[in-house]
Protein backbone atom coordinates (compact mmCIF):
# COMPACT_ATOMS: atom_id res chain seq x y z
CA UNK A 1 0.00 0.00 0.00
CA UNK A 2 1.10 3.52 -0.46
CA UNK A 3 -0.52 6.85 0.84
CA UNK A 4 0.40 10.63 0.40
CA UNK A 5 -0.53 14.02 2.03
CA UNK A 6 0.36 17.58 0.94
CA UNK A 7 0.02 20.26 2.85
CA UNK A 8 0.21 23.93 2.06
CA UNK A 9 2.36 25.93 4.25
CA UNK A 10 1.04 29.17 3.39
CA UNK A 11 -2.60 27.61 4.04
CA UNK A 12 -1.43 25.42 7.56
CA UNK A 13 -0.19 29.19 8.50
CA UNK A 14 -3.49 30.93 8.50
CA UNK A 15 -6.14 28.10 8.50
CA UNK A 16 -4.47 26.16 11.51
CA UNK A 17 -2.90 27.63 15.19
CA UNK A 18 -0.15 25.05 16.24
CA UNK A 19 0.32 27.01 19.19
CA UNK A 20 -3.42 27.12 20.27
CA UNK A 21 -3.61 25.52 23.78
CA UNK A 22 -4.00 21.73 22.96
CA UNK A 23 -3.43 21.87 19.04
CA UNK A 24 -0.74 19.77 19.75
CA UNK A 25 -0.92 17.69 22.92
CA UNK A 26 -4.17 16.30 21.18
CA UNK A 27 -2.38 15.29 18.08
CA UNK A 28 1.25 14.56 18.72
CA UNK A 29 3.03 12.11 21.41
CA UNK A 30 5.03 13.43 24.15
CA UNK A 31 8.32 12.50 22.28
CA UNK A 32 7.24 14.53 18.75
CA UNK A 33 6.19 17.21 20.87
CA UNK A 34 9.74 17.33 22.47
CA UNK A 35 10.95 17.08 18.96
CA UNK A 36 8.72 19.92 17.47
CA UNK A 37 9.74 22.89 20.82
CA UNK A 38 13.30 21.71 20.20
CA UNK A 39 13.24 22.01 16.56
CA UNK A 40 14.89 25.52 15.29
CA UNK A 41 11.41 26.05 12.91
CA UNK A 42 8.42 24.11 15.16
CA UNK A 43 6.15 25.55 12.43
CA UNK A 44 7.69 23.27 9.55
CA UNK A 45 8.06 20.69 12.16
CA UNK A 46 4.41 20.10 13.22
CA UNK A 47 3.46 20.13 9.18
CA UNK A 48 6.27 17.71 8.81
CA UNK A 49 4.81 14.89 11.75
CA UNK A 50 1.59 15.53 10.13
CA UNK A 51 2.10 15.07 6.36
CA UNK A 52 3.98 11.80 7.75
CA UNK A 53 1.07 11.08 10.02
CA UNK A 54 -1.72 11.87 7.31
CA UNK A 55 0.15 9.80 4.47
CA UNK A 56 0.31 6.46 7.20
CA UNK A 57 -3.20 6.66 7.78
CA UNK A 58 -4.20 6.70 3.93
CA UNK A 59 -1.86 3.51 3.52
CA UNK A 60 -3.51 1.59 6.53
CA UNK A 61 -6.84 2.70 5.66
CA UNK A 62 -6.70 1.55 2.43
CA UNK A 63 -6.16 -2.18 3.31
CA UNK A 64 -8.29 -1.89 6.86
CA UNK A 65 -11.48 0.08 4.96
CA UNK A 66 -12.11 2.03 9.08
CA UNK A 67 -11.98 5.89 9.37
CA UNK A 68 -11.02 7.44 12.39
CA UNK A 69 -9.28 10.04 13.57
CA UNK A 70 -6.32 9.54 16.47
CA UNK A 71 -3.46 11.25 15.20
CA UNK A 72 -1.71 10.50 17.93
CA UNK A 73 -1.58 6.89 17.66
CA UNK A 74 0.25 7.69 14.31
CA UNK A 75 4.12 8.23 16.20
CA UNK A 76 6.74 9.63 13.89
CA UNK A 77 10.43 8.68 13.82
CA UNK A 78 12.72 10.83 11.83
CA UNK A 79 15.72 8.56 10.87
CA UNK A 80 17.27 11.56 8.35
CA UNK A 81 16.13 15.45 7.88
CA UNK A 82 13.65 14.05 5.03
CA UNK A 83 13.26 10.28 5.75
CA UNK A 84 11.92 8.08 8.66
CA UNK A 85 8.98 5.83 9.55
CA UNK A 86 5.29 5.65 11.50
CA UNK A 87 4.16 3.22 13.52
CA UNK A 88 0.77 2.67 14.07
CA UNK A 89 -0.88 -0.63 16.26
CA UNK A 90 1.25 -3.63 14.51
CA UNK A 91 2.00 -1.23 11.52
CA UNK A 92 5.16 0.77 10.21
CA UNK A 93 5.30 2.82 7.31
CA UNK A 94 7.98 4.00 6.07
CA UNK A 95 7.94 7.77 4.83
CA UNK A 96 9.77 10.16 2.82
CA UNK A 97 9.08 13.88 2.57
CA UNK A 98 10.12 16.43 0.07
CA UNK A 99 9.75 19.87 1.74
CA UNK A 100 10.41 23.34 0.51
CA UNK A 101 9.05 26.88 1.68
CA UNK A 102 5.82 26.28 -0.09
CA UNK A 103 4.86 22.43 0.82
CA UNK A 104 5.55 19.34 2.88
CA UNK A 105 4.53 16.00 0.66
CA UNK A 106 5.23 12.64 2.84
CA UNK A 107 4.68 9.51 1.02
CA UNK A 108 4.35 6.80 2.94
CA UNK A 109 4.76 2.61 2.13
CA UNK A 110 4.76 -0.14 4.16
CA UNK A 111 7.09 -2.10 2.01
CA UNK A 112 10.27 -0.26 2.29
CA UNK A 113 12.07 -1.58 -0.76
CA UNK A 114 9.17 -0.98 -3.39
CA UNK A 115 10.46 1.40 -5.93
CA UNK A 116 8.23 0.70 -8.22
CA UNK A 117 5.37 3.60 -7.67
CA UNK A 118 4.72 6.66 -9.17
CA UNK A 119 4.12 10.48 -7.94
CA UNK A 120 3.68 13.66 -8.80
CA UNK A 121 2.76 17.31 -7.06
CA UNK A 122 1.10 19.26 -9.03
CA UNK A 123 -1.76 22.12 -8.69
CA UNK A 124 -4.65 21.58 -6.60
CA UNK A 125 -6.66 21.91 -10.16
CA UNK A 126 -4.35 19.71 -12.75
CA UNK A 127 -4.48 16.83 -10.59
CA UNK A 128 -7.07 14.99 -11.32
CA UNK A 129 -6.36 15.40 -15.07
CA UNK A 130 -2.49 14.35 -14.30
CA UNK A 131 -3.17 11.31 -12.54
CA UNK A 132 -5.30 9.72 -15.34
CA UNK A 133 -2.72 11.33 -17.56
CA UNK A 134 0.02 9.21 -15.45
CA UNK A 135 -1.78 6.25 -15.59
CA UNK A 136 -2.62 6.08 -18.98
CA UNK A 137 1.68 6.55 -19.78
CA UNK A 138 1.96 3.73 -17.59
CA UNK A 139 -0.95 0.94 -18.95
CA UNK A 140 -1.68 2.32 -22.37
CA UNK A 141 -5.28 3.01 -21.62
CA UNK A 142 -6.48 6.16 -22.94
CA UNK A 143 -6.90 8.63 -20.12
CA UNK A 144 -10.43 9.63 -21.51
CA UNK A 145 -11.60 5.17 -20.74
CA UNK A 146 -10.19 5.63 -17.42
CA UNK A 147 -12.79 6.18 -14.76
CA UNK A 148 -12.61 6.77 -11.61
CA UNK A 149 -14.56 5.52 -8.27
CA UNK A 150 -13.88 5.63 -4.61
CA UNK A 151 -13.42 2.89 -2.01
CA UNK A 152 -16.01 2.74 0.89
CA UNK A 153 -13.47 4.77 2.85
CA UNK A 154 -13.26 7.11 0.01
CA UNK A 155 -9.61 6.14 -1.37
CA UNK A 156 -10.04 6.73 -5.48
CA UNK A 157 -9.78 3.59 -7.48
CA UNK A 158 -9.15 3.83 -10.90
CA UNK A 159 -10.60 1.45 -13.92
CA UNK A 160 -10.87 0.60 -17.36
CA UNK A 161 -14.27 -0.70 -18.11
CA UNK A 162 -14.29 -3.68 -14.84
CA UNK A 163 -10.53 -3.84 -14.78
CA UNK A 164 -8.90 -2.16 -11.57
CA UNK A 165 -5.61 -0.45 -13.08
CA UNK A 166 -4.07 0.25 -9.70
CA UNK A 167 -3.14 -1.67 -6.69
CA UNK A 168 -3.10 1.07 -4.50
CA UNK A 169 -3.60 5.35 -5.00
CA UNK A 170 -3.92 8.29 -2.63
CA UNK A 171 -4.60 11.47 -3.95
CA UNK A 172 -4.42 14.44 -1.67
CA UNK A 173 -5.36 18.22 -2.01
CA UNK A 174 -4.29 21.25 0.28
CA UNK A 175 -4.67 24.84 -0.87
CA UNK A 176 -2.88 25.34 -4.10
CA UNK A 177 -1.44 22.01 -4.18
CA UNK A 178 -2.28 18.49 -5.30
CA UNK A 179 -0.22 15.54 -5.11
CA UNK A 180 -0.99 11.62 -5.79
CA UNK A 181 1.03 8.32 -5.21
CA UNK A 182 -0.11 5.00 -6.70
CA UNK A 183 1.03 1.52 -7.78
CA UNK A 184 -0.39 -0.33 -10.75
CA UNK A 185 -2.25 -3.91 -10.06
CA UNK A 186 0.38 -7.01 -11.38
CA UNK A 187 -0.30 -7.65 -14.88
CA UNK A 188 -1.78 -11.07 -15.23
CA UNK B 1 -29.72 20.69 25.56
CA UNK B 2 -31.73 19.11 22.66
CA UNK B 3 -30.53 17.36 19.49
CA UNK B 4 -31.28 20.25 17.61
CA UNK B 5 -29.72 23.05 20.06
CA UNK B 6 -26.44 20.64 19.91
CA UNK B 7 -26.23 20.99 16.33
CA UNK B 8 -27.28 24.39 16.16
CA UNK B 9 -23.97 24.97 18.49
CA UNK B 10 -22.47 22.54 16.20
CA UNK B 11 -23.21 24.23 13.41
CA UNK B 12 -21.30 27.48 14.57
CA UNK B 13 -18.69 25.51 15.53
CA UNK B 14 -17.70 24.08 12.49
CA UNK B 15 -18.63 27.17 10.17
CA UNK B 16 -15.15 28.55 9.94
CA UNK B 17 -13.52 25.17 8.65
CA UNK B 18 -15.78 24.14 6.05
CA UNK B 19 -14.68 24.47 2.62
CA UNK B 20 -17.92 22.94 0.51
CA UNK B 21 -20.69 25.35 1.11
CA UNK B 22 -23.64 23.42 -0.43
CA UNK B 23 -22.67 20.77 1.78
CA UNK B 24 -22.74 23.07 4.95
CA UNK B 25 -26.06 24.66 3.57
CA UNK B 26 -27.56 20.67 3.82
CA UNK B 27 -25.93 19.93 7.04
CA UNK B 28 -28.12 17.68 9.35
CA UNK B 29 -27.20 14.62 11.71
CA UNK B 30 -25.88 12.86 8.61
CA UNK B 31 -23.23 15.17 7.46
CA UNK B 32 -19.83 14.06 7.49
CA UNK B 33 -17.02 16.67 8.43
CA UNK B 34 -14.72 15.42 5.76
CA UNK B 35 -16.89 13.82 3.00
CA UNK B 36 -19.45 16.52 3.13
CA UNK B 37 -17.91 19.70 4.33
CA UNK B 38 -14.23 19.06 3.14
CA UNK B 39 -12.78 20.02 6.45
CA UNK B 40 -9.27 19.76 6.80
CA UNK B 41 -8.67 16.81 9.00
CA UNK B 42 -5.70 19.26 10.74
CA UNK B 43 -8.84 21.19 11.14
CA UNK B 44 -11.12 18.57 13.14
CA UNK B 45 -8.35 18.75 16.49
CA UNK B 46 -10.01 22.44 16.06
CA UNK B 47 -13.15 20.99 16.33
CA UNK B 48 -12.34 18.76 19.11
CA UNK B 49 -10.90 21.74 21.15
CA UNK B 50 -13.78 24.40 20.51
CA UNK B 51 -16.57 21.56 21.46
CA UNK B 52 -14.78 21.06 24.35
CA UNK B 53 -15.25 24.74 25.30
CA UNK B 54 -18.33 25.33 24.07
CA UNK B 55 -19.85 22.35 26.18
CA UNK B 56 -17.78 22.46 29.12
CA UNK B 57 -16.69 18.66 28.77
CA UNK B 58 -13.89 16.92 28.02
CA UNK B 59 -13.30 14.46 25.10
CA UNK B 60 -10.97 11.59 25.49
CA UNK B 61 -8.91 10.30 22.87
CA UNK B 62 -11.25 7.04 22.17
CA UNK B 63 -13.85 9.80 21.56
CA UNK B 64 -11.63 11.75 19.12
CA UNK B 65 -11.62 8.87 17.31
CA UNK B 66 -15.29 8.71 16.40
CA UNK B 67 -15.71 12.22 15.93
CA UNK B 68 -15.82 12.29 11.80
CA UNK B 69 -19.73 13.14 11.75
CA UNK B 70 -22.43 15.38 13.47
CA UNK B 71 -23.63 12.46 14.64
CA UNK B 72 -20.86 10.78 16.34
CA UNK B 73 -20.27 14.54 17.80
CA UNK B 74 -24.22 14.62 19.07
CA UNK B 75 -23.95 11.38 20.83
CA UNK B 76 -20.46 12.22 22.15
CA UNK B 77 -21.97 15.47 23.72
CA UNK B 78 -25.13 14.07 25.08
CA UNK B 79 -23.24 11.29 26.45
CA UNK B 80 -20.84 13.21 28.51
CA UNK B 81 -23.56 15.92 29.39
CA UNK B 82 -25.51 13.66 31.25
CA UNK B 83 -22.81 11.58 32.92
Amino acid sequence: MIGNDIVDLQLAETESNWQRTGFLERQFTKKEREVILKSHDSFLQVWLFWSMKEAAYKCYTQQHEKRFFAPQKFECSLTSKDEGFVVFKKSKFYTTTFFNTLYVHTIAQENQEEKNFFSAIDSSATIESNIKRKLQEETGVFSTEITKKKSSIGAPLYYYKEKLLIKSCSISHHGNYGAFAFTLANES
Amino acid sequence: MTKKEIISKLTTIVKPYIQNEEGFKNISENTDFINDLEINSANLVDIVLDVEDEFNIEIDNDSMEKMLSVKAVVGIIQEKQSA
